[in-house]
């Protein structure tokens, strides 16, 4: 930009006097006038001719935008994306929702004015403008009132413009000429390079911190909780095992202690459920899911595992077993015989039950008389 | 004469005529509960304005000094309101369980006998006139005597007599709310029922009172009063629109919330069925017509946009209080020929109050030391 | 003519907000030589004590991050205790400071010119003391960022039907729109500091914060608009922000807590509460900066008049508690309120109602409310009120709730005590950086209002 002048720029002493000396020098139409005051004086608005701040409808239209967001980001929060039922509460819940719509409406309104007004409106900041390194700012933001021409466009007739403000009665006549653009370019690059670099020194730190905060104590306490872990060792107990195994005489959750200690007592116990379809069928299921892997499908024990090991499970088709009162056939589920282990854990009473009842089915079924056939 | 008289006795005789058919025609319950209404629509219109008056008074307030005529006025409804309130203790067996002999039955309603009772509800009635009587005297009174004798020692009294009225009108329009519309359902309690009718009155009063001052404008009746006395009026309008609904929502959103039966009843009673459309049309005439109508600066100021405003935020209030005391009519809102007689009865019968009123004393408190201040406020 | 020729009585007379002679000149030359100027010893002094007990305040906070929570008294069933009592008495205190600078601008009250800059910047500590508790008081303090609704790999989004949510965008909003609002009012004073410091890094720091503000009469026109703007929407904060911090109770089914009147009844205590606040500062800076001129007797005489229709609106609040407490009819509300007023804690009860609505009448006394000792003695107990009533509401409802069997003592402890006191000692620090490095009154603002300042041409009074 060439070294021309900016303004012309005359001092007041009062509010009053500035009012009255405005008409006349915009008569002269000499170029922009702008004032400079301590504070905002009423009337110098229509005095200038300034046209009404845009800033309320932005405000406005910033506020429900702020407001139509914070309802749709909430719905598709609580209702779309991730939807829960909280409280009995609907998903929807709308009532809930005006509160942070309400905030995030003043925050936007709020954000749009302040910045709105600083940026985009007044242009702020410029720290080239000619005034600030005038003599009358001090003046002006002060307790003088300062009156200026401004060039516009083409070059300011200074000599008219001084005569135009020293009639109207201003005082300290001031020529501001343009800024070279050196000085402010070299403290907006200072400025522009030391956010850049405090930027990129805290993105670093902050990287780094992240990176080793959760890691440091208190943040792993809860990692380190003195509470017994599976498959990890334990001082709590004398043989160091953090795994144990529940003591003797706990009792299933569901299962009545059994006290029977040999087949021969067993024979007694009398079989309660009825010989029904649905039992006979309840039977099937557990048989073939449980003892049909050693015993076989048809109780021949002829199954697929015995090889494997080494041992002959018993032949329920065998004179013996079916000659056996029900509850030795119940015992032996509930204590095992030889290699078979105790079942009484895998079956609930009522499902042993039906297995016996099964049993006997199968061994009537292997052992059928004419008469079952008529 | 201008018509505006004979206008308003018409409609006062045809409404009359309409309230006394009703009386014999339509249930006792739907009778007193338009009666009810139509009591709490001209009384909180009345203590609101007395309200604005003594709130003038209060803060040393320069600019509604000109137009502190029109609430002082208005506030002589009280006096309307009177036997209004004389008549409504009729319908006390009719409305309210708790005056019913049954109501001993109800656990709930029975433990509140020692306040819920006829004859304390009664003396607490009659306190409260006596008390908005003295009031009345004191501020309004003493305000047109000051006319005629332009003794600032009135002022200065209204002003010491302000901070007590503001205690009486704070617990006696608690007591309104309390006594006259929740106990309509007993069984209901919100704390904050005092607060959200003080909001509705206070709102009524301004508006009214813009109404007032804004016919008087335009009949060059208060000479110096400019658009922006009426911008401050707008103002305060707006600002008790957002608080009024502020106050109606955070009841609601906290009962919502809780979901408690013994309170939520009192909500789904009023915002189920056909009630839904009038709390809609509620939320939509108190709250989002005139908020963002009285927005635009301009609107504030002129005299033509605020009166529309104005007689909106007057028929809001009536359908809050329409909402309120209704629901216990029946599940469906009335709007027949005894609710237009009622109206037509009651504004006619408010209309021709005020127009008497409108004769007492100066069009502006002429005698007040502070008039020539309030006639020189700018904006 | 009328008023001219009848002199008005006392108590009709217009506020005397300037006392002796003051020019625009003498305003900067009072207000704005603080800042370069080294303070007293006093000072010195003041912020020794201070960042002492900000200090210790921050060690128990750090003790607390590595011990756990369990330092504090919190304990079944009285979960919140001291965490949430300072929270809402620290944010509540924030509100007197935005309604002198929001509020009363709407209402163009001229009165609050001298003191909208202090009261704003007090706002703003009082949040950063309150934003301090719900982060810590959370089992882990470093993940507190999950609060905010962010996506992330955890595939949840926050619960926006807590009122605890609502929080977290109600006091971050209130934070960042007085942060706004008071930074804004400033840009004109430090463009007059800029402007009478010749060099350094001080003027430095002016310059780029001023944001080159020169005055100008069309910045001044947007200026003015924005800021009338950002005093509407700070009001609707005024209400809703202690509202919604008032929710965080009310929504809930605790008996005592779950009241309707409880938003206004927040937001009026949080206005007491900070203009008491207010009051105690205000005095010690026109004493001590010597602003007596421009902060009057009259300045005090309104807000302590404002103190007392405040403490008749919490005496209209508590009663209403009391009433609707015995009119529910509900068995667990009336033993609490019993427990308000006897019980292990009903001294707390007591001591509030005395400090908050018995004290403040003696306000009705214009000698009280003319007297620093009046004033202080209403203040300081206005302040410990309003911190027990918290403490009342919170700990007393929560420690006999629905199950007896579950019934306990609450007993603070030391470093509960400790982290309060630190953020008093947080506050006072902030405040007198403040003091020392800001103009403490808005000199902008002030020359607006000294009489003849604006032309007379078409222009009358401002009341």
């Amino acid at each position: 930009m060439s070294d021309g002048v900016f303004a012309v720029v005359g001092l007041f002493d009062s509010a009053e006097e500035l009012l009255q000396a405005i008409p006349p020098v915009r008569a002269r139409k000499l170029g922009r006038v702008e004032a400079y005051t301590p504070y905002p004086v009423h009337g110098i608005d229509a005095a200038l001719g300034l046209r009404r701040s845009p800033l309320a409808g932005m405000v406005l239209a910033a506020g429900m935008l702020g407001a139509v967001t914070a309802l749709f980001f909430q719905w598709w929060m609580t209702a779309v994306d991730y939807p829960i039922v909280v409280g009995g509460k609907a998903l929807f819940s709308w009532q809930a929702f005006v509160p942070i719509m309400f905030e995030v409406t003043v925050l936007f309104a709020t954000f749009t004015a302040g910045l709105g007004m600083l940026f985009l409106m007044n242009r702020l900041p410029f720290f080239g403008h000619p005034l600030l390194t005038s003599k009358a700012i001090a003046a002006v933001t002060r307790d003088k009132f300062g009156l200026a021409i401004e060039a516009e466009g083409e070059a300011l007739d200074v000599e008219a413009a001084k005569t135009a403000l020293a009639t109207a009665g201003a005082t300290a006549l001031e020529v501001l000429p343009f800024q070279r653009e050196l000085a402010p370019l070299q403290f907006m690059t200072r400025t522009a390079m030391g956010i850049f670099a405090s930027c990129v020194v805290a993105g670093y730190a902050m990287y780094w911190v992240i990176k080793l905060f959760p890691v440091l104590p208190p943040m792993v306490h809860m990692e380190d909780q003195p509470k017994l872990n599976p498959q990890k060792a334990s001082a709590f107990f004398k043989d160091g095992h953090g795994m144990q195994l529940p003591v003797d005489g706990t009792v299933v959750r569901g299962h009545l202690p059994y006290l029977i200690a040999t087949q021969e007592e067993a024979a007694g116990l009398a079989n309660p459920l009825p010989r029904t379809q649905p039992v006979l069928q309840e039977g099937r299921t557990v048989y073939n899911q449980h003892c049909a892997v050693c015993h076989g499908l048809l109780g021949t024990g002829t199954p697929t595992l015995t090889s494997a090991y080494g041992a002959k499970p018993a032949n329920l088709q065998a004179q013996t077993i079916r000659d056996y009162p029900d509850g030795k056939i119940y015992h032996v589920i509930m204590k095992g015989k030889n290699a078979m282990p105790s079942y009484a854990a895998d079956l609930t009473e009522e499902e042993r039950w039906a297995v016996v009842h099964y049993v006997r089915v199968l061994q009537r079924a292997q052992n059928a008389r004419d008469e079952d056939f008529q | 004469m201008s018509p505006r008289p004979t206008l308003a006795w018409i409609l006062a005789a045809l409404g009359a005529v309409g309230v006394v058919a009703a009386l014999f025609g339509v249930s006792p319950e739907r009778f007193w509960a338009n009666w009810l209404l139509w009591f709490l629509f001209v009384l909180t219109i009345g203590l609101g304005s007395l309200f604005i008056v003594a709130l003038g008074h209060l803060v040393g307030a320069r600019w509604s000094v000109p137009i502190r005529r029109a609430p002082e006025r208005l506030s002589g409804l009280v006096v309307l309101a009177a036997p209004m309130a004389l008549i409504a203790l009729l319908s006390l067996p009719v409305l309210y369980p708790w005056a019913r002999p049954e109501g001993a039955l109800h656990p709930a309603i029975a433990g509140k006998a020692p306040w819920l009772n006829v004859p304390f509800f009664v003396i607490r009635v009659v306190v409260c006139f006596a008390l908005w009587g003295l009031a009345y005297r004191i501020l309004v009174g003493g305000s047109m005597k000051q006319d005629q004798t332009r003794d600032p020692a009135f002022s200065v009294r209204a002003r010491r007599f302000a901070p007590v009225f503001m205690v009486i009108f704070g617990l006696t329009i608690t007591l309104v709310a309390f006594d006259w519309i929740s106990s309509l359902e007993p069984e209901w309690y919100s704390d904050i029922f005092g607060v959200y009718l003080f909001a509705g009155t206070f709102l009524a009063g301004l508006g009214a009172s813009a109404l007032v001052v804004i016919y008087l404008v335009e009949h060059g009746r208060l000479p110096g009063v400019t658009d922006d006395h009426l911008y401050n009026l707008g103002g305060f309008m707006f600002a008790f629109t957002v608080f009024w609904s502020y106050i109606g929502f955070a009841q609601y959103l906290l009962m919502w919330y809780g979901n408690m039966p013994e309170e939520i009843f009192w909500y789904k009673q009023r915002i189920e069925g056909p009630w839904l459309n009038v709390v809609l049309l509620l939320a939509i005439v108190h709250f989002l017509v005139p908020f963002f109508a009285l927005i635009p600066r301009g609107r504030k100021g002129d005299p033509r946009g605020l009166r529309w405003v104005a007689m909106l935020v007057l028929a809001a209030h009536f359908l809050d209080l329409y909402w309120l005391v209704l629901p216990v009519v029946g599940t469906s809102p009335p709007l027949s020929w005894p609710e237009i007689s009622f109206a037509l009865c009651f504004l006619g019968l408010t209309l021709l109050w005020v127009q008497r009123a409108m004769r007492s004393g100066a069009d502006m408190p002429v005698g007040d030391p502070l008039l020539q201040e309030g006639l020189e406020f700018r904006l | 003519m009328q008023s001219e020729a009848v002199l008005l009585p006392e108590a009709l007379q217009p506020p005397t907000l300037f006392e002796g002679p003051v020019t625009l000149g003498s305003l900067d030359d009072q207000v704005l030589q603080y800042p370069a100027r080294k303070p007293p010893a006093a000072w010195y002094l003041a912020f020794a004590f201070t960042s002492m007990l900000m200090t210790l305040g921050f060690s128990l906070i750090g003790y607390t991050f590595y011990m756990g929570i369990g330092v504090w008294g919190n304990t079944s069933p009285v979960f919140w205790a001291f965490d949430i009592i300072n929270f809402v008495f620290w944010v509540g205190i924030g509100h007197a400071g935005t309604l002198i600078s929001a509020i009363l601008l709407l209402f163009r009250s001229r009165w609050r010119n001298a003191i909208a800059r202090y009261a704003e910047a007090m706002t703003i500590f009082a949040v950063m003391c309150a934003a301090i508790f719900p982060l810590i008081h959370v089992g882990r303090p470093w993940v507190a960022f999950w609060l905010l609704p962010y996506p992330n790999q955890r595939g949840i989004w926050t619960n926006f039907r807590s009122p605890l949510m609502w929080d977290v965008f109600a006091v971050s909003t209130y934070f960042s729109v007085s942060l706004m609002f008071w930074y804004l009012g400033l840009v004109p004073d430090l463009a007059s500091l800029r402007d009478r410091t010749q060099s350094g890094i001080r003027r430095f720091f002016y310059t780029v914060f001023s944001l080159s503000w020169r005055g100008a009469a069309s910045h001044w026109q947007q200026y003015e608009k924005a800021y009338l703007l950002l005093a509407g929407l700070a009001t609707g904060l005024v209400l809703s922000v202690h509202s919604v911090v008032s929710f965080d109770f009310a929504v809930s089914l605790v008996p005592g807590w779950h009241m309707t009147i409880f938003p206004p009844y927040f937001v009026t205590g949080a206005i007491f509460a900070g203009f008491a606040m207010v009051v105690m500062v205000l005095v010690v800076v026109r004493e001590t900066m010597d602003l007596k001129n421009l902060i009057t007797a009259y300045h005090l005489d309104v807000m302590n008049k404002i103190i007392l229709a405040m403490s008749c609106l919490m005496g209209y609040a508590y009663l209403m508690e009391g009433f609707t407490a015995w009119y529910s009819m509900d068995q667990y509300l009336h033993h609490i309120f019993l427990q308000y007023i006897s019980g292990t804690y009903g001294w707390a009860g007591w001591l509030t109602i005395s400090c908050n609505v018995l004290i403040p009448q003696l306000l009705w006394s214009r000698r009280v409310r003319r007297s620093y000792i009046g004033m202080l003695f209403v203040s300081l107990g206005v302040t410990v009120g309003m911190w027990l009533e918290r403490f009342v509401i919170i700990v007393v409802s929560l420690h006999q709730d629905y199950l007896p069997s579950s019934w306990h003592i609450y007993k603070p402890t030391l470093v509960d005590f400790g982290i309060l006191f630190g953020t008093f000692g947080l506050f006072f620090t902030l405040v007198l950086l403040f003091a020392r490095v800001l103009p403490v009154i808005a000199t902008s603002e002030m020359k607006v209002i000294l009489p003849g300042a604006q032309p007379a041409h078409g222009r009358g009074r401002h009341e």
